[in-house]
């Protein structure tokens, strides 16, 4: 790869495990202009809560749907003096969380960490972790579908409209759909919030237990779409509440169930298939914070 | 003295040098039921599209009174017109499935509408919506069921529902029976007479069936290039008509 004045020279650098450090890439591999060009969209979006701005998403050495779009967002934001935690599914040994950690420990060579309270940048798939996030964290999300309004109308000229107008009554078409067919809201991830009593904003596939996290979180909260080409965002202490009706009120629903491995009864768990007999087993999706109780 | 619920002056909308409708003016009173017929390509689609919020004409004005309050349709802002169609307009299609969501089940599409105008009580949507679809003679076993598994006649059954369910003050019909075979178009004929009896509702109706207009409309207008050559009560325009063209309109209905 051709040097360019923007590449960064860290002489004295050292690698614990993963890929090691590859200085022909630029700082956290976006080149200058594009993170200035995607840090005025954060702004932009943090100026207004749950507005979705676009933005001249890149090509990332990833496939779409794989957190482009975050990765973007946290590019842009990572700074050297940055410790960084990735979560996929609440976990951060998975694929998407050990590829994403060793892409940015090649490019920018920054402190990672697992422990949330240690991070000030993280970036998740599917989940915010057990650990409440803090004053001066930034913590970014991979959105597939940033339009919560796309079920209803294909279109987005309309949807913009839909949003600019706030004419948000066909959004509890979806719930009413659930409750005349279940009997109560069967949408249990991706369940659409209004963000500071405006915009209706699609929190990406957490699961409803998540959303009252969002809620008046200190944290700074950025979305990035990279196929759909949108960021949104939640700025701190910020007002988030989940749809409902008045007599279906919203149930953040988790297992009811303890947690096999450490006993956390108030955390949410993944059911695990443990033999071909159909046995199950509940645990914690946080590792982290699975860990931390267990080796209490 | 009655004031008009709805009076039009000089709307005049052209599609570049083509006339959709040209200098039309006209008054509906509340309660009346309207019928506008013209061959095909006369402008009573752009008329009605016009009326209804769907098309911005050139020209013109459209004044609603609605419960003393004035609305100058063509010059309110873009959230107030919307909020107005939404409340006190309704538009029933010719082609059902362009009125409904086909994807959302029969309650769903006719709550939609009440969810718009703020209804956040499951309980409350789910009974209204229950008790308009027994009232367009669809068993209520059905409101589960996606509109894709009705027939034509049902489906259009559906679409008048979800627009009277809100008691909009004018309701526009867009040829409501026109892709429907003739026994199917009887019966959704029968139920539209019947609600506009029992409800009192006003509705300006396009049809170039003139066996509808006789049925349902109180008043009429012809059109033909986009302009009103004839107007007044039904009975009278259908029993002695003055223009040519009336004339060859109402010698051309098949008696079979």
């Amino acid at each position: 790869m051709r040097k360019t004045n923007n590449v960064i020279k860290i002489k004295d650098f050292k690698v614990d495990k993963g890929l090691p450090f590859d200085q022909e890439y630029n700082f956290a591999y976006l080149d200058e202009n594009t993170k200035k060009m995607i840090r005025r969209a954060i702004i932009k979006a943090l100026c207004i809560p749950g507005y979705q701005v676009p933005f001249a998403s890149r090509e990332m050495p990833m496939p779409y749907g794989w957190g482009t779009g975050g990765v973007q967002v946290t590019a842009s934001c990572l700074t050297k003096r940055d410790t960084l935690k990735i979560i996929d599914q609440g976990a951060d040994d998975t694929t998407n969380a050990v590829s994403i950690r060793n892409f940015f420990k090649k490019t920018s060579n920054i402190k990672t960490t697992e422990i949330t309270e240690k991070a000030t940048l993280i970036q998740t798939r599917h989940r915010i972790p057990e650990t409440p996030l803090k004053k001066k964290q930034i913590f970014v999300y991979q959105v597939p579908i940033p339009e919560p309004l796309a079920f209803l109308e294909p279109k987005v000229s309309e949807t913009i409209k839909m949003h600019s107008l706030s004419e948000y009554g066909a959004m509890h078409v979806k719930l009413y759909e659930d409750i005349s067919k279940n009997g109560h809201i069967e949408t249990a991830y991706a369940y659409p919030v209004k963000t500071n009593d405006r915009y209706i904003m699609d929190p990406s596939p957490i699961p409803k237990f998540d959303n009252p996290k969002m809620n008046n979180s200190p944290a700074i909260q950025l979305f990035g779409a990279g196929r759909e080409q949108r960021i949104y965002a939640i700025p701190p202490y910020t007002k988030v509440k989940s749809l409902d009706f008045e007599d279906y009120p919203f149930d953040p629903f988790k297992a009811e169930h303890a947690c096999d491995i450490c006993g956390s009864k108030n955390t949410y768990l993944d059911e695990i298939i443990v033999d071909d007999a159909g046995n199950k087993s509940f645990i914690c999706s946080d590792t982290d914070f699975c860990n931390k109780r267990k080796n209490k | 003295m009655i004031i008009p619920l709805l009076k039009v002056t000089n709307l005049s909308k052209s599609y570049d040098n083509i006339v959709g409708c040209k200098n039309i003016s006209m008054s509906l009173y509340p309660g009346e039921v309207l019928g506008i017929v013209g061959e095909s390509g006369s402008g009573k689609t752009t008329l009605i599209n016009c009326l209804s919020g769907n098309l911005e004409p050139d020209r013109g004005k459209i004044i609603f009174n609605i419960n003393n309050k004035k609305t100058d349709f063509l010059n309110i802002s873009e959230s107030e017109k919307r909020k107005f169609i939404r409340t006190d307009l309704a538009f029933v299609h010719q082609n059902p499935r362009d009125g409904l969501r086909l994807n959302v089940s029969a309650g769903g599409n006719i709550g939609e509408k009440l969810m718009s105008v703020g209804y956040r009580h499951y309980g409350n949507i789910r009974s209204l919506a229950t008790k308009w679809i027994n009232k367009v003679e669809i068993d209520k076993s059905r409101i589960d069921d996606l509109p894709i598994t009705f027939s034509g006649g049902m489906l259009q059954r559906l679409q008048i529902a979800k627009n009277l369910i809100t008691s909009p003050n004018v309701i526009f019909m867009d040829e409501p029976t026109g892709g429907l075979d003739v026994s199917v178009q009887a019966r959704v004929l029968d139920l539209i007479r019947s609600l506009v009896n029992e409800l009192n509702l006003t509705v300006i109706i396009v049809s170039h069936d003139l066996a509808v207009i006789r049925l349902l409309a109180d008043k009429m207008i012809v059109m033909k290039n986009g302009t009103v050559i004839e107007s007044g009560l039904s009975d009278q325009v259908l029993e002695d008509p003055q223009q040519e063209y009336t004339q060859l309109l109402v010698s051309s209905v098949l008696h079979v």
